[in-house]
């Protein structure tokens, strides 16, 4: 290998050979280009970094970051030692969780079975209308659910007749009644767009092993457990590795819209309590940059981590 | 000559099907066609019910496979008679086109600078990478804007929406695939930077950049997040989905009262179907795109 690159011509192209001052010389247009692009990211995201100090501040909008007093780690504390915070971040924990366990299989076998149609057109359209919810806003799933969910919802009344209780579903605070109606949400909206991935990771399979097994009389159930599962494993173990990480950090938009006043002990999380800290109607500017920020580190530390470990299962599925 | 042998191992399967394969074939299928079902019932309910009497809707318990009582185009004509949805919708339009356009002008700049082979080129890529590593939040994100005087600007929804470092290194990769013997030659020629840019890179890549389009419309026609956070008091720049937040919300607790406006109820539907019924019938054209899109960005969202 390093034989290999040493024996290479030298390029006289090379990055590391050109001067700074040369490459300006020549690239100035590419830098003076890119200065809307930056000046776009520093104000859109370098500055809001800054604004962390607050989290270390008894802030108030009125004197701003640099006329707020800082109170050291006071607000961590608090955070800390509520009920509420802690309850937010264990609903995150709990609503990350049951995302990730029940909405995982459901894409799998969703995939495998599309895989198994021959029929070209029918699988085109089944797939292409898996992925319209994908495409409905998040204000209009969500009232969709509230909808068909309220006390006189179609699917109240079908859970009625399976002998439940008639009630409005989403105003039901005992665990885990939000958790599961959030989850089979998120399964709705992206059963069939998340199942991308994994189709062309079918379809790269190699045909001769299909067809090799199809002939020495190997039945389509003996060919997805032998062939197709191993094959797309690595891809199916990233991308379980990365969605815990994002799954973190995003789990809160929709509960935003979807939960209430009598259902915060079950779906209050970290998105939606470090929201209502800030914009809500006793707003504390201070413990919100606190908790936002404890989110922030520890959505990173779980991205990091999980780059890592999906690195280590397949060297090519690493996101960066 | 390939092909034909595949097919031909492919009759030999077929032929070769059990009772059992039979059993299996129909399952998946049944089970496909349900999923299809489910996937589409909930916006065909609000669609059909948006064409039933607002009187019988109200009463009905169920999924409305057909409109609910005496087919009528009431609840339409009530979103005519109501004027906070133009204000809305115009709103909406107005917002997709500037975020699509401040967009469109960044990742071209971005993705044709990160696409050349320059010796700053790492450390812009490291400058956008951080960004996706850490990031400031709500809050933080709030006073900047603040202090810029932009919270209650229309601004500053196209300002948040227009890009994403992820949009930029896609729109990079792109460009990246362009031969490079296409852009060194159109140099040679004589062509500046910008005039590369427009006319040479941008058409060649414009299949992958239709993608980033794409996602920039659907973000920002079904956005609503910005706008109840920026200018959460002052209805007059709020987009549709925001509206449609506020009358569902609203007919929550209305429809509990003993009297209910059924007009009220049945122009929900209406306002969703016009929110909505756009994108869903536009985005079947584009599957091809969808998929490509995806794929490139990973498990990203």
């Amino acid at each position: 290998m390093a034989k290999s690159s040493a024996a290479m011509p030298v390029n006289p192209h090379d990055k590391n050979r050109v001067t700074w001052k040369k490459d300006w010389a020549r690239n100035k247009t590419v830098y003076f280009v890119f200065i809307p692009v930056a000046i776009y990211i520093i104000i859109t995201h370098y500055l809001p970094m800054f604004g962390v100090v607050m989290a270390f501040q008894n802030f108030s909008l009125a004197k701003g970051v640099f006329g707020s007093r800082f109170v050291g780690f006071d607000n961590f504390v608090e955070l800390f030692t509520g009920d509420a915070f802690l309850n937010a971040f264990k609903n995150t924990a709990i609503m990350s969780a049951f995302t990730l366990v029940i909405g995982f299989l459901p894409g799998i076998v969703y995939a495998l079975m599309l895989s198994e149609v021959r029929n070209k057109k029918f699988k085109r359209t089944v797939q292409m209308i898996s992925y319209l919810p994908n495409f409905v806003a998040p204000v209009v799933v969500t009232n969709l659910v509230k909808l068909f969910l309220g006390n006189d919802g179609p699917l109240t009344a079908l859970l009625t007749t399976l002998g439940l209780p008639q009630q409005n579903w989403l105003a039901n605070a005992d665990p885990p009644v939000f958790w599961l109606i959030h989850t089979f949400m998120g399964i709705w909206q992206s059963l069939g767009f998340g199942s991308i991935m994994l189709m062309s990771a079918i379809a790269g399979i190699n045909g001769d092993l299909m067809e090799a097994a199809a002939i020495d009389g190997a039945t389509c159930m003996q060919r997805i457990m032998k062939i197709t599962i191993p094959c797309i494993a690595p891809i199916l173990g990233m991308s379980f590795v990365l969605n815990v990480a994002v799954s973190f950090r995003t789990i809160g938009g929709n509960v935003l819209l979807l939960y209430m006043p009598q259902t915060y002990s079950v779906a209050d999380c970290l998105y939606t309590y470090t929201h209502r800290m800030a914009f809500g109607s006793a707003p504390d500017m201070g413990l919100s940059a606190a908790s936002n920020l404890f989110q922030s580190v520890l959505g990173t530390v779980l991205l990091i981590g999980g780059n890592i470990l999906a690195g280590k299962i397949n060297s090519d599925a690493r996101l960066f | 000559m390939r092909t034909g042998k595949k097919t031909k191992v492919k009759e030999g399967m077929v032929e070769h099907l059990t009772v059992g394969n039979h059993i299996a074939n129909f399952l998946i299928h049944a089970c496909l066609i349900m999923v299809a079902v489910v996937s589409l019932l909930p916006m065909w309910h609000v669609l059909m019910s948006s064409f039933s009497d607002g009187f019988s809707l109200l009463s009905f318990k169920g999924v409305a496979v057909l409109p609910v009582g005496k087919p009528t185009l009431e609840g339409y004509r009530l979103i005519f008679r109501d004027s906070s949805l133009w204000i809305g919708y115009g709103n909406t339009i107005f917002y997709v086109i500037g975020t699509i356009s401040l967009g469109f002008v960044l990742n071209v700049l971005g993705g044709y600078a990160l696409s050349q082979d320059t010796k700053g080129r790492g450390l812009m890529y490291a400058f956008l990478f951080i960004t996706m590593l850490f990031s400031g939040g709500v809050i933080p994100t709030y006073m900047v804007m603040n202090s810029l005087g932009l919270v209650g600007n229309r601004f500053v929804i196209i300002l948040l929406g227009a890009t994403q470092t992820f949009y930029l290194v896609f729109a990079a990769k792109s460009f990246s695939a362009v031969p490079v013997s296409t852009v060194e030659a159109a140099r040679i020629d004589g062509a500046g930077h910008i005039r590369v840019m427009f006319q040479i890179v941008l058409p060649q890549a414009r299949g992958m950049f239709f993608i980033t389009v794409l996602n920039t419309f659907v973000a920002s026609w079904n956005g609503w997040y910005e706008a109840s956070v920026y200018m959460a008091s002052d209805k007059t720049k709020w987009p549709i989905q925001l509206f449609i937040n506020e009358m569902t919300n609203a007919n929550v607790n209305f429809l509990e009262t003993a009297t209910p406006n059924y007009s009220r109820y049945l122009i929900q539907f209406a306002v969703i179907v016009v929110a909505t019924l756009p994108i869903m019938l536009a985005m079947p054209f584009f599957q091809d795109k969808i998929e490509a899109g995806q794929l490139q960005g990973g498990v990203k969202g």
